[in-house]
């Protein structure tokens, strides 16, 4: 073969037509334009914080694609082309560095994410993404609009549960520490309530829900669990100071159930993905043990011993 | 110097433009990345400088070294060997210090939009309109100075460099046009699931389209020249150009395997990126077949020593990007940190390493005088190739964490005290490459300018 100029720069761009049909303008003419059963049109508030999202740069963090492998990593729904037909640009990402963000509406209240954008490791110690107070409150009330209907019309039924309950646990803590502490204990399924820590209090064991406190609660309800931490002067209610748990009636299965659970409406997330369920049992009980200075664990009706007691 | 006895000697100001705008934005780029490595591990150390927020010094790492460091540097040998290959001089020097004066324009301009936050979101096509046309420009002009040294060449036969220069050049200008969506300023953006598929064809392109023929370009030049002995096969390396052309030019979808493409689309991307190993060992076979036997020759010369580097890296990451594209593998490496370690592999080990082979190969060549320091360039390439090790085995290590711990159903929250360690690694080597940088830059500039060397 004679390779001259015109073979190259015209027998290349031939070839580039002939690619770029089939495998970019066939799919595009073939393009599923309809809507998933969760599409619903964005709000132009929620474009204006999609325009913050995509200027940040946080599409390099964190993936808006929950994959069809990601069914045994928790998520609720593997995401739909028809998800995805007013995003100009579609964000998929290509790392995930932070968690993916497909469904985060709803997941946590307004306030949580103010707190989570003014310094990350605010309300979640271990993150290590870059804090944005520097784009100001308006521009985080949008970007936090935004992300909270990520997940569209599952999104929105997410808030308006935390818009429920938000109201209801404002109410409480308005009513002082006594309704406060009954309203939190009565929304705990009774089971729950009266089941003390099955295990016995060890060092380990202290060491243990040390090491979880730490990684996981102390930017809200600070090192000495007085609800003090730095996220405190941004949610409202505020974190609980679990000093004033004493003597109200608090069990291991109450710490148990609302730290597995955690308290919707509140910025009090669920840690059920997270912590296995030694871990739970530990971390409340080293609530138990240094801040409220009162623990249940190891006391009966606890069943069967468990094997690794000493 | 040239055969070409007509004018007086050519002064390669083009090509010294481009060595020049290589060494320099290396230096920004790595160290973007290594500013970008050391908030992941201190995350509060720039709070609150905008400019400097993780999620902007990413494209700006990402786009100088892709525009910034190793394209310029690859363009600088080809403003050198187009010429002499063709038994001719350039069409204009004066034209190709326009250009090397609008693509150092056009990289201002993407450092200041994105700092400030003018992004279009989408990867290597993050640019506003305004730029991406000055980029196009810039490919355009770069295309017209070498099509016009074609047409009013000498030899008439084109040896395999000028045709993937050639093809390299205009190719891009199209994909980039297209991948950026240059009809659409105001978004640059498809709508949907098909801006996904256009922007991973283009994005793949970047390295198809343009790193790889450039690079090729320049190995198929220093190979033979440094060994001193004539190409192993003319029908190899017209069977690698072609199919290059034709293969590579169909995986971008390996991106979005998870994701709801069509699936026939997936299955050609799966299966032409396993069909890689095509293109990528007729270039390797012919370029290895040439230097066989001739180890001695490459490892006296600097230039081709890095050049020579390069193909070995091209071999792993083309047989790595292969396995990648697996669906079973991808399991584990999507999303995560082992994809970061193949892109390092690629354009710094690969692509990075024949740009500056290539640099360093004609800078004697262009200045008539010997390179300022062997030394220094030697004691670069091991900097390079160290850091290139270690980025790779230091991110694998991580991605394979990130894959395995999400297989296993542990949140990404649960993960980052894991990699926390690695990335302190990372960012450590990623010194060791801006380190690397700046003695590059201070070598080509003493070569260049304040060069005491006899001339030769």
């Amino acid at each position: 073969m004679k390779m001259t100029p015109k073979a190259v720069v015209i027998g290349s761009l031939l070839i580039l037509a002939t690619i770029v049909f089939v495998v970019v303008f066939l799919p595009y003419a073939t393009r599923i334009q309809l809507p998933s059963d969760i599409f619903r049109d964005r709000t132009a508030h929620e474009a204006d914080g999609r325009a913050i999202y995509i200027a940040n740069g946080c599409v390099y963090c964190h993936s808006q694609s929950i994959r069809s492998i990601d069914w045994g990593l928790g998520a609720e729904r593997i995401a739909q082309a028809g998800d995805y037909i007013q995003d100009k640009p579609i964000l998929l990402g290509s790392e995930r560095t932070g968690p993916d963000l497909s469904q985060e509406g709803g997941e946590h209240p307004d306030d949580w994410h103010t707190a989570h954008f003014i310094n990350p490791r605010y309300t979640r110690p271990l993150s290590i993404m870059p804090a944005f107070a520097f784009l100001g409150m308006d521009d985080i009330k949008t970007l936090t609009t935004y992300a909270q209907g990520l997940g569209l019309k599952h999104a929105d039924k997410r808030i308006q549960r935390q818009r429920f309950w938000k109201e209801k646990a404002v109410r409480a803590y308005e009513s002082g520490p006594e309704g406060n502490v009954k309203w939190l204990h009565e929304n705990v399924p009774e089971g729950w309530r009266n089941l003390p820590n099955p295990y016995p209090t060890t060092e380990a064991g202290l060491a243990r829900g040390h090491k979880i406190y730490q990684d996981f609660c102390l930017g809200c309800h600070s090192p000495i669990g007085d609800g003090m931490g730095p996220a405190q002067p941004h949610l409202n209610p505020p974190p609980l100071n679990f000093t004033i748990l004493k003597d109200r009636g608090v069990s291991g299965g109450i710490l148990y159930y609302q730290i597995m659970n955690g308290i919707t409406g509140t910025a009090m997330p669920y840690f059920k993905r997270e912590l296995e369920s030694e871990k739970i049992w530990d971390v409340g009980n080293y609530v138990a043990v240094y801040f409220i200075n009162q623990t249940d664990a190891d006391t009966e009706p606890k069943g069967i011993d468990a094997a690794y007691e000493p | 110097m040239t055969t070409n006895a007509t004018s007086a000697l050519p002064t390669y100001m083009t090509a010294k433009g481009f060595c020049l705008t290589s060494g320099f934005w290396m230096m920004v780029a790595t160290f973007m990345g290594l500013l970008g490595a050391t908030e992941l591990i201190a995350p509060d150390l720039t709070e609150n400088i905008g400019w400097l927020v993780f999620g902007r010094v990413r494209p700006i790492h990402v786009n100088l070294v892709l525009f910034g460091f190793v394209t310029p540097g690859l363009l600088s040998s080809a403003f050198y060997y187009v010429p002499r290959l063709l038994r001719t001089e350039l069409y204009s020097e004066k034209l190709g210090v326009i250009t090397v004066l609008a693509w150092n324009f056009a990289l201002v301009t993407v450092v200041v939009s994105l700092a400030m936050g003018y992004s279009q979101g989408r990867e290597y096509a993050e640019m506003i309109w305004p730029i991406d046309m000055l980029i196009v420009l810039a490919f355009t002009l770069v295309f017209i100075n070498l099509i016009m040294t074609v047409a009013q060449r000498k030899e008439p036969i084109l040896y395999v460099s000028v045709w993937y220069v050639c093809a390299g050049i205009v190719l891009t200008a199209v994909t980039f046009s297209l991948g950026n969506v240059i009809w659409k300023p105001n978004s640059g953006s498809l709508v949907g699931i098909p801006d996904a598929i256009l922007l991973w064809f283009y994005g793949h392109n970047v390295f198809g389209l343009l790193l790889t023929p450039l690079s090729a370009g320049v190995a198929y030049y220093v190979i033979p020249r440094a060994c001193r002995a004539p190409l192993y096969s003319h029908t190899l390396s017209l069977f690698g150009f072609w199919s290059l052309l034709v293969v590579y030019t169909h995986i971008g979808t390996h991106h979005l395997l998870q994701v709801p493409v069509p699936t026939w689309l997936k299955v050609i991307s799966i299966v032409d990126s396993v069909a890689m190993v095509i293109p990528v060992m007729a270039f390797l076979i012919n370029i290895w077949y040439t230097a066989k036997g001739k180890l001695g020759e490459i490892h006296a010369d600097i230039g081709a020593k890095f050049v020579f580097t390069g193909t070995i890296m091209y071999f792993f990451v083309s047989i790595q990007g292969s396995m990648m594209a697996l669906p079973d593998v991808q399991r584990v490496t999507h999303f995560n940190n082992w994809v970061v370690a193949h892109a390092h592999v690629g354009v710094l080990g690969f692509a990075g390493m024949i740009s500056l082979g290539g640099l360093y190969y004609i800078l004697p060549r262009i200045t008539g005088k010997p390179l300022y320091s062997r030394f220094l360039a030697d004691f670069q390439y091991w900097l390079i190739l160290i850091g290139v090790i270690g980025f790779t085995v230091v991110l694998t290590i991580v991605g394979l964490i990130q894959g395995n711990a999400w297989l296993n159903g542990e949140t990404v929250y649960r993960i980052l005290p894991e990699m926390h360690v690695y990335y302190v690694t990372r960012a450590s080597i990623g010194l060791i490459i801006f380190s690397s940088a700046i003695l590059g830059l201070y070598n080509i500039l003493r070569s260049i300018f304040f060069n005491p060397g006899e001339i030769s």
